[in-house]
């Protein structure tokens, strides 16, 4: 009997009651997401796009309404085109890093190691530590009096400069990207490691059988195996990395960037403009987030692309033009033809079809079950 | 079904009250009942005697909000102030530097009572706004040269006190003899005059009677017109150039570690910044303070105990501030960090006065900053700081560290800083 048509039972009114309970409940149950991004997450974002077209003061609040002005001046700051370099070349300095080391660890914890969890719980631990007390050591690493600075310094690098990690804007950016490997190398690695678990193992059995090595197994297996898994990382690891904050703001002890913008980030900037020395700058704050918000997503959608292509290259069933294709599949047919009709003058009955009928309907692998 | 929608109401009532919850204030301001703890937001130590006896007199626990320095204390402050409160201490301390900022609006903190003659006359007028008294002074910054001696006497230049307080110009000195004495120093030695220019310059600024704002309007003055400006930059950055500054300034990561390496001979040191070096610098020996300063001396911050308005229990906020800034507290509290009081009867106290500080070889560190808050006055009070203030000095700071690292020359430097502050777009007279 088919229940789905059965007509709904009423018992007066707490059926009726229950029919809404049906209704609604299913909303009640999912509102506690909606309710608390309505306010954590929709209402700042709506709420921002009125802050960056007004003049707005710290403690004062709202002031006049400029319209775009604010995004007029940031657009005329140096310091805003400053903190867009910064960032990018920060990003660049610990993302390329951070994908072959992550990738290296992955593969090398993929492997059947004696007391792998405790390799693997090991890799997280930079990760672990607070973003602030890592900025803390690494500033201390690369002072003055530091670890690396006396030795490069020895090697007669940046001799006459006191503070080179502070004061060269590459060096201050190498330093503060070397902070970003360390924390999020590991995280990446425990990601890129629990999509090598779900490569089939079959397929390292048949390149081993094959005769191919580690390293071409890393290349031709894991890394094809990996893909989604690839863009994902490649995705979050461009917006979390272009979001860079808190390592930016500890790196010395005032937190501003630099005397010279050297490692001034474009969230840095928003934050000093928001809630440093300026006390009316709330606006102009508002719309760095803006213009920061459209630069991460068009540089997102290119990383996007980038990586498809990069990752599609050689991954999945070989790709063959279709040209080619229909080429090989003419001169085969041309061939057969010639051998079929040679057979036919030579008075041999052909075991070979001619030419398909173009009426006749393919057959489907499923009809032949 | 009728546990399905009686769990569909709990549901629907929880959600509620967390929204309720989240949107509404708890507690009624100014509650007359005494509160358990009181809170107190400071980024040094206040020492744990003091506490004790508030809470002896009142049954009140004070529990210390510590921050590592002034500016994260600020920046909680500014967003507890930004938020209507929230997020607050019972009772801030708030340092002269940024005490304008904090005071845009003065109805954010409660008026204090007046206490008569506790402090020195200048203290009150600067914890004034409006002439309600918005903060108790707890210390002031008179400003010496605190110098290695060990270094002094390696480049064999005079080592003693008296005999340094001479070599950089003695009663008469100025900026030009301090930087004489500098020059004459960085030819005998390897090592930095002192840890960075900006700090001697700043010094200067704060003797402004109107550094970068008109006490009038409280707009900025350009920075392109501003010639007192200009000319002290210019000054302290031409000699930023050579060997005189390790281009390392109060706060950057490297300044402990310069102390340690002994990178440089001189700090320009307010009486509150002893406690730091002692700090920074332990375990070097020779560290001694000249009883000297160029232009007749100077004040260099200095804070106030303010209690916001929103607080909970703001008669007891204000109880715990006058407790915090007695003569004893602040006698104990000159004994823990070294800050020099702004109370008329700590001042004179042979306690601060003839207290031998054993960092500063057994130097009387409290009657040497009593001597030199007498020299300069009432000038030591500073200038006028419009709400502008730390963000252009911030500018000019800048530039000098510039020059420092040598990335530009004085005059590149000094037009970045009025590019700088011409793009900033403020309003001016």
């Amino acid at each position: 009997m088919d229940t789905t048509t059965r007509p709904p039972r009423r018992i007066g009114l707490a059926g009726r009651s229950s029919r809404w309970d049906i209704r609604l409940s299913p909303y009640l149950y999912i509102s506690p997401f909606f309710i608390s991004f309505a306010i954590f997450g929709f209402f700042p974002i709506a709420f921002n796009v009125v802050v960056a077209m007004h003049s707005w003061h710290r403690r004062l609040g709202r002031g006049d309404f400029v319209g775009l002005d604010n995004f007029r001046w940031v657009l005329e700051q140096p310091a805003f085109w400053t903190s867009l370099q910064n960032t990018f070349s920060i990003f660049l300095l610990s993302m390329v890093p951070q994908l072959v080391l992550a990738l290296a660890i992955a593969a090398f914890l993929d492997q059947n190691l004696r007391a792998r969890t405790f390799w693997r719980m090991s890799v997280l631990v930079p990760f672990v530590v607070m973003p602030v007390a890592t900025a803390l050591i690494f500033g201390q690493v690369f002072g003055q009096f530091g670890l690396i600075t006396p030795l490069i310094q020895d090697l007669g690098l940046f001799a006459d400069v006191n503070s080179p990690f502070f004061q060269d804007r590459l060096l201050s950016h190498v330093a503060i990207a070397t902070m970003v490997t360390f924390r999020w190398t590991g995280y990446n690695a425990l990601i890129f490691l629990a999509a090598m678990q779900a490569v089939p193992r079959e397929l390292y059995e048949a390149a081993t059988i094959d005769g191919g090595g580690r390293l071409r197994q890393f290349i031709s297996v894991t890394i094809p195996g990996i893909r989604p898994t690839m863009i994902f990382v490649v995705l979050t690891m461009t917006i979390g990395g272009l979001q860079i904050f808190d390592e930016a703001r500890m790196y010395d002890g005032t937190g501003t960037g630099g005397s010279n913008d050297q490692w001034l980030t474009t969230v840095l900037y928003l934050f000093n403009l928001g809630f440093g020395d300026w006390p009316d700058r709330m606006g102009h704050a508002a719309a760095v987030a803006w213009l920061f918000a459209l630069v991460i997503v068009v540089f997102t959608l290119i990383n996007f692309a980038l990586t498809r292509s990069i990752a599609s290259s050689r991954s999945g069933p070989p790709q063959v033009p279709a040209s080619v294709t229909k080429a090989v599949i003419a001169q085969a047919q041309a061939s057969a033809d010639a051998s079929a009709r040679a057979a036919a003058e030579a008075g041999v009955p052909s075991l070979v079809r001619t030419r398909r009928d173009p009426e006749e309907p393919t057959p489907s692998k499923d009809s032949d079950r | 079904m009728r546990h399905v929608r009686t769990t569909g109401t709990a549901a629907l009532a929880a959600v509620t009250t967390l929204v309720l919850a989240a949107c509404s204030t708890s507690g009624e301001p100014g509650a007359e009942d005494n509160p358990d703890v009181l809170t107190v937001a400071a980024w040094m130590d206040i020492p744990e005697e003091l506490l004790e006896s508030f809470a002896e007199e009142t049954g009140i626990t004070v529990e210390v909000n510590s921050f590592p320095d002034g500016a994260s204390a600020q920046t909680v402050l500014r967003n507890g102030l930004a938020s209507d409160g929230a997020g607050l201490s019972d009772v801030h301390l708030v340092e002269l530097d940024w005490w304008t900022e904090m005071m845009a609006v003065p109805e954010d903190w409660a008026t204090l009572p007046e206490v008569e003659g506790r402090w020195v006359d200048w203290k009150v007028t600067q914890g004034s706004v409006e002439d309600e008294i918005k903060g108790y002074g707890t210390d002031i910054g008179p400003l010496a040269i605190a110098f290695d001696s060990e270094l002094m006497e390696e480049a064999g230049l005079p080592s003693d006190p008296e005999g340094f307080a001479e070599f950089v110009g003695g009663r008469d000195a100025t900026w030009e003899s301090f930087l004489e004495a500098g020059r004459q120093f960085t030819e005998a030695s390897d090592a930095y005059w002192t840890d960075s220019m900006t700090t001697p310059m700043q010094a200067a600024i704060n003797l402004l009677p109107a550094a970068f704002e008109d006490p009038d309007t409280g707009n900025a003055i350009p920075m392109s017109e501003n010639e007192p400006i200009r000319e002290i930059f210019m000054r302290f950055a031409e000699e930023a150039q050579g060997q005189a500054s390790a281009g390392i300034p109060i706060g950057h990561a490297d300044w402990g570690a310069g102390f340690q390496a002994q990178q440089w001979a001189t700090v320009i040191t307010p009486a509150w910044m002893t406690g730091i070096i002692a700090e920074n610098a332990a375990g070097i020996e020779g560290w001694m303070i000249a009883d000297v300063f160029p232009e007749g001396g100077g004040n260099w911050g200095g804070s106030f105990v303010s209690v916001p308005a929103t607080g909970d229990h703001v008669e007891q906020a204000i109880q715990l501030a006058a407790h915090l800034t007695s003569a004893e507290a602040a006698v104990a509290m000159f004994h823990e960090n070294g800050q020099f009081p702004s109370q008329l009867e700590a001042m004179d106290d042979p306690a601060v006065s003839e207290t031998a500080n054993p960092f500063f070889n057994d130097q009387e560190v409290g009657g040497i900053y009593g001597q030199l808050a007498a020299e300069a006055g009432d000038a030591a009070a500073g200038g006028y700081r419009g709400v502008n203030f730390a963000g252009i000095q911030t500018l000019v700071t800048d530039g000098i560290l510039r020059v420092e690292d040598g990335s530009q020359t004085p005059e590149q430097a000094w037009e970045s800083v009025v590019a700088n502050f011409d793009s900033l777009g403020l309003p001016t007279d």
